[in-house]
């Protein structure tokens, strides 16, 4: 009951810091969501084609993924310097999987003979890959970016040891102090409601997105 | 609709590459920011917001505050790469041993001397004249054991010592010169065993008898809250710590009028200022750029001064 009271007290005093950190939170994640899906589904679909491809992306991608995120952050800092952008760039780095997998799987589990149809109805390479595949795999590929964005909110907190601010700042403030469990939360409570709802509403998008949904969007 | 997307997507995407120094939303353009460094502790944040706010009240500059550096070290290399423009707050003992690597000087005028001649030389910086506080290690106990063993200075704890958990900040123990190492050979007792925490900890863990004495900071007002004694320094082992800003004589030349913001600031926070700074953001769970706001609209900005 203390720490609740505390913890209103504390969003009613610093409001306008808190909305600021949420924004400024959320814009880092999404932006590594946006380059990794920017870069990363060109590869998913490259590596769809070039199946020979296929084991070495995805290892390099896997053994990124391994990196644990302060180390990332620390030899990233080393080259970049302190800053927003060396923390967008790890988020970058860590949303490559979960993209570039799904959007791999999302091509290659379409039906071959979909494929096939296409080819026999005089598409190129170019109209099957954007009337048949891409259309058909676009909720896993959804998926995909869910799952970065979820896992990119998650990250985004430590960015405040490279000073890229964001909702860590609050939380690192929040184990500074003694006391400080209102402030962890105040910080960790917008934190997962972030996540959460990012869940949630890419969720939504996929299953709107999904081939079995496509005639109610038309 | 299909022909307008491609170019538009390919557009934004690029739009987006080329602005990667500076991603629309994250930070102002680099050119009128200056950006201030600061640690993790609630007093040089504080400090930090107040430099912020007197540089966006006496000039056109924006300022921006980069919080939670990992130490005085990171600080220094991120102020000499240009991460940083400004130090909030340096400790002259910590920087003569740390960035300098030198042997401790124990006389408070001499370090700074030292600090000021080494950074315009070395690093091309300035260091400033000290704040008005110094923000010391000091060896605290709790209040009511204190008095029951009589203990007022550090050798009286001599004969509890073997017994005692000491809990200290994690970049204390192997700090070179002033690290754990010394400490025990220059008062000639050691302690049961010692425990390197985030400094935030220490008080707490004390009070909470996690601990029987912590190395703390003098200026923490987490020692009155709790009823915690500082012990006196008798060997004279602690360099002095007294607190300045720091800033890049480039930086300088090209505005020059944040020499005079943060001169404005020099001899203005004593101790008691600073413990008060302290007690709000470490007790009253206020946010320092909300503390340092409304210091310097109480202060008026020092305008007349």
């Amino acid at each position: 009951m203390d720490i609740l009271t505390k913890l209103m007290n504390y969003y009613s005093q610093n409001a306008a810091y808190v909305w600021a950190e949420i924004y400024r939170h959320f814009l880092m994640s999404a932006y590594g969501v946006l380059f990794a899906a920017i870069i990363g589904i060109p590869i998913g679909i490259l590596i769809a084609k070039y199946s020979r491809l296929s084991p070495w992306v995805m290892s390099l991608v896997n053994v990124i993924q391994t990196i644990p995120a302060l180390a990332m952050l620390a030899v990233l800092m080393l080259v970049m310097g302190l800053g927003t952008n060396t923390l967008v760039l790890s988020l970058f780095l860590y949303s490559l999987l979960p993209i570039v997998k799904n959007t791999y799987t999302g091509i290659t589990e379409v039906d071959r003979t979909l494929l096939e149809a296409g080819h026999a109805m005089g598409m190129t390479r170019m109209q099957v890959l954007k009337m048949v595949e891409l259309p058909l795999s676009l909720s896993v590929i959804m998926a995909g970016l869910r799952t970065a964005l979820v896992i990119a909110i998650g990250i985004a907190t430590i960015g405040t040891f490279i000073g890229a601010g964001g909702l860590g700042d609050i939380i690192v403030r929040g184990t500074n102090i003694s006391n400080g469990t209102a402030i962890i939360l105040a910080g960790a409570i917008p934190t997962a409601l972030m996540a959460v709802l990012a869940d949630f509403l890419m969720g939504w998008l996929e299953r709107a997105l999904s081939p079995a949904n496509h005639k109610h969007l038309r | 609709m299909k022909t307008l997307m491609k170019p538009l997507l390919l557009c934004m995407m690029t739009v987006l590459m080329l602005s990667g120094c500076a991603l629309p939303g994250l930070s102002g353009s680099s050119e009128n920011t200056v950006k201030i460094g600061t640690v993790t502790t609630s007093e040089t944040q504080t400090i930090g917001y107040i430099q912020k706010y007197m540089i966006e009240h006496y000039t056109d500059l924006n300022a921006e505050v980069i919080t939670n550096l990992g130490s005085s070290v990171v600080m220094n290399k991120a102020n000499i790469n240009g991460d940083i423009d400004i130090s909030a707050v340096r400790y002259t003992g910590t920087d003569i041993s740390g960035a300098l690597g030198l042997d401790l000087i124990k006389d408070p005028k001499e370090a700074l001397e030292i600090v000021q001649r080494e950074f315009k030389k070395q690093f091309n910086q300035k260091w400033y004249d000290s704040y008005g506080f110094a923000n010391t290690y000091a060896v605290a106990v709790r209040g009511e054991e204190a008095k029951s063993k009589n203990l007022n200075k550090i050798s009286d704890l001599k004969p509890y010592a073997p017994k005692y958990k000491f809990g200290v900040d994690n970049s204390w123990i192997n700090r070179e010169g002033v690290g754990y190492e010394p400490f025990t050979k220059t008062f000639g007792f050691k302690f049961d065993s010692v425990f390197p925490m985030q400094i935030g900890l220490v008080y707490t863990a004390l009070a909470n008898k996690k601990m029987d004495a912590v190395l703390a900071y003098s200026t923490d007002a987490r020692l009155k809250l709790y009823n915690l004694k500082l012990l006196d320094d008798d060997k004279h082992f602690f360099p002095p710590y007294d607190a300045s800003p720091v800033i890049g004589y480039d930086l300088l030349k090209k505005h020059p009028e944040l020499d005079k913001v943060l001169q404005k600031l020099v001899g203005k926070i004593d101790s008691d200022t600073v413990l008060d700074l302290n007690y709000q953001a470490d007790v009253e769970s206020k946010e320092p750029s909300t503390i340092a706001k409304e210091f310097v609209e109480k202060h008026n900005y020092f305008e007349n001064e």
